[in-house]
């Protein structure tokens, strides 16, 4: 009985030193870029691309879009300044912001003009025209279109977090606010939460 | 009964037991190859003589060769200690790169793998995947955030800062002791200046008051007091938010303490220099012996009168004495060797173009190896109970093998196979003990840290160590060298400074 104990332990023993050398192996699906996929329960593109469509679908619904079109008998022009990242991620806020921009450009109810970054990049451009191209082709400065309006905003998160559970709050603020007269004709507001649970142990 | 179970004959039964104690014999040295790293004593050592010779890029190289040989039970650690090579050779953003690595490594390891832990069980705890202490983790995002400030990316240095708050507040909600490690006095003290750089001035108080709290309340075993520009940060920011209360009782807590206003700073530019000096402290094992019969007492007692030290050649006799004895179990427990600075204050000039130059002296304010003995201290009961238990159930299965194996063995072959049996498992019970030695090395013994604002423009910045302007220079990035500093412009400095 003695001899039956120790070959049980010896093909204990073995077995738990294979188990220790597992191998992972590495596995690829391509899915549709519409799929939602929460993996680690950070900001992902999907958070990104959700809060954006739905914030300029509900800007545009505004009474301030058609104001603005009945008094002026054209269309606002709308900027993206900053979208401050103020939370607890390195969330690229040039996704978001280009999401943002794909919405307001796509939505044909608001002309859109460049952001600060592309405008610098214009410019240069322009004054390089001016000394290289030819001259029925150049063109001139100062003839810019001027934004109405500024969408700007921030993302925030808050954080709760006990025993491997974590609670991620994020909320989005979007404003619009009048170049002229500084006031803010829109303001929209967004909230995720997830929940993110981590086993204490597995085997 | 199982299906290999031997038939009742000695002859047959006693090759069965040869049979076993082979694989007996190349699972302990497959063990016993796992279980040593001799390495990384060397590895370190080569570190510092590559800082030492002010060449970060040759310390990182070593540690990126070695990223084998940390494994990928120390994922963590490599990051950690890549993190700090990377950051001094002037890398910034891919000691951001493998620092968020070993972060989110960090974050996975929450969840415990039950078949690791009982290898480490059976071994020792170099098995278990390293998680660093909870001062090292916080170092983590305070390496981050200072990775940022040097790319000019002041608003990812202040999602560190809101990351260490984080991380902070999970601790102290997980520890309940009130003396123990919990909240972080440089870590705060750190985010409060990144949060009014920014502008944001509330939460830089906050972050101001936090540290302040702590420098007061971890006093006694971090050794370190209260920076000198601390009250003044924090009447400054107290009086610019308008927050009278406040300011009446810091201004009653440091009277005649002067100040600039935060309106008369904000055409200045600041200047902000980190400064790690000298080596965090290594560990190493520290052996006891225990004797479970009284012969054992005495072969231990003997021994220890011929061999003094713990020599892995003296480990080597070690394992064959009391394998052959069979009565003493060995217990390893870590040991923190501290290797302290020199260094009390390190002076820099600021030489701008034109006008006189600007002098500033750092103090300390982080303790690393004060907050290492604290943190080996709060570990060592849990880390001791472990050890003794493992010692029990290794010597448990070596005798049980060795009655086995003396049993298959039958009457003649019976004591020289028990005894061989005995030799290697209790041999390996002895061997394989070892404490987990590992702890983020290329860390500096101490951090220190110098605020000043001065007239916007371009600086020379010169660094003198230990106060002699003949010495050689600290281990600066080319990049620091020259500063170009608009109104309200800050600028951080990192260094190294080895002695």
């Amino acid at each position: 009985m003695i001899v039956l104990d120790r070959g049980r332990f010896g093909l204990v023993m073995l077995a738990l030193l294979s188990l220790a050398g597992c191998a992972q192996e590495t596995r690829i699906t391509r899915v549709d870029s519409g799929v939602v996929t929460d993996l680690s329960g950070r900001w992902n593109d999907t958070d990104s691309r959700m809060v954006a469509e739905s914030m300029v679908k509900e800007a545009l619904e505004y009474p301030w879009l058609n104001d603005f079109a009945s008094s002026k008998r054209r269309q606002p022009v709308v900027v993206v300044g900053t979208i401050q990242n103020s939370s607890h991620e390195h969330i690229n806020v040039n996704t978001f912001v280009t999401d943002l921009e794909r919405e307001l450009t796509n939505s044909q109810k608001v002309t859109f003009v460049a952001g600060k970054g592309d405008r610098e990049e214009l410019r240069t451009e322009r004054k390089e025209q001016a000394t290289y191209a030819r001259e029925d082709t150049q063109k001139a400065p100062g003839k810019e279109i001027g934004a109405d309006y500024m969408m700007k905003g921030t993302i925030a998160t808050i954080l709760d977090e006990a025993d491997g559970t974590k609670a991620v709050f994020y909320q989005v603020d979007l404003q619009m606010v009048d170049l002229e007269s500084n006031a803010k004709v829109w303001y929209g507001q967004k909230k995720i939460k997830k929940v993110v649970e981590k086993k204490r142990s597995i085997f | 009964m199982s299906p290999i179970a031997p038939r009742p004959t000695a002859l047959v039964s006693a090759r069965w037991g040869f049979f076993i104690s082979a694989n007996f014999l190349f699972a302990v040295l497959a063990l016993l190859l796992l279980a040593g790293c001799g390495s990384s004593v060397n590895r370190y050592q080569l570190i510092d003589a590559s800082l030492r010779a002010y060449d970060p890029k040759g310390a990182d190289a070593i540690v990126q060769r070695d990223e084998k040989e940390y494994g990928e039970k120390s994922l963590v650690l490599y990051g950690m200690d890549r993190g700090m090579t990377l950051q001094l050779a002037g890398e910034y953003q891919q000691s951001n790169a493998v620092l968020e690595q070993a972060e989110e490594e960090l974050d996975r390891l929450y969840t415990r793998r039950i078949r690791t832990e009982t290898l480490a069980f059976m071994t020792n705890d170099t098995a278990l995947p390293y998680e660093g202490d909870p001062y090292e983790q916080v170092l983590i995002n305070v390496l981050k955030a200072l990775n940022y400030t040097m790319l000019g990316q002041w608003e990812d240095a202040l999602v560190e800062a809101r990351r260490i708050d984080h991380r902070l507040n999970v601790l102290s909600d997980r520890t309940n002791e009130k003396d123990a490690y919990r909240e972080d006095g440089f870590a705060r003290y750190l985010s409060g200046i990144l949060y009014e750089i920014t502008g944001d001035l509330n939460d830089a108080f906050i972050a101001y008051r936090n540290a302040y709290e702590t420098f007061e309340a971890t006093r006694a075993w971090s050794h370190t007091p209260v920076p000198t520009q601390l009250p003044e940060d924090l009447l400054r920011t107290a009086e610019a938010l308008h927050f009278t209360q406040e300011l009446a009782e810091y201004r009653q807590a440091f009277p005649g303490r002067k100040w600039e206003t935060s309106q008369s700073l904000q055409h200045l530019a600041q200047v902000v220099v980190i400064s790690y000096n000298g080596r965090a402290p290594r560990k190493e094992d520290q052996f006891l012996d225990l004797p479970i019969s009284l012969n054992a007492l005495q072969l231990v007692l003997l021994n220890r009168g011929i061999v003094q030290s713990n020599r892995p050649s003296n480990r080597g006799v070690d394992t064959v004495l009391y394998g052959l004895n069979g009565h003493v179990v060995r217990v390893a427990l870590p040991r923190l060797v501290p290797q302290k600075t020199q260094v009390h204050v390190d002076t820099l000039r600021l030489i701008p173009d034109n006008g006189m130059p600007v002098t500033l002296n750092t103090e300390l304010v982080h303790n690393v190896t004060a907050l290492a003995d604290k943190a080996l201290a709060e570990r060592l009961p849990g880390i001791t109970t472990k050890a003794l238990a493992r010692a029990a159930t290794k010597f448990a299965f070596a005798e049980a093998a060795t009655r086995g194996a003396q049993q298959a063995a039958g009457h003649d072959a019976g004591p020289w196979v028990g005894l061989l049996v005995g030799l290697l498992t209790k041999g390996f019970a002895v061997a394989s003990e070892e404490a987990d030695k590992r702890s983020w090395q290329t860390l500096p013994d101490e951090i220190h840290l110098a605020r000043v604002w001065v007239p916007p423009g371009r600086y020379q910045v010169q660094s003198s160590v230990g106060g002699f302007p003949d010495s050689p220079d600290s281990l600066m990035p080319e990049a620091m060298r020259t500063l170009s500093l608009g109104p309200g412009e800050a600028a951080v400095l990192v260094q190294r400074v080895m002695p």
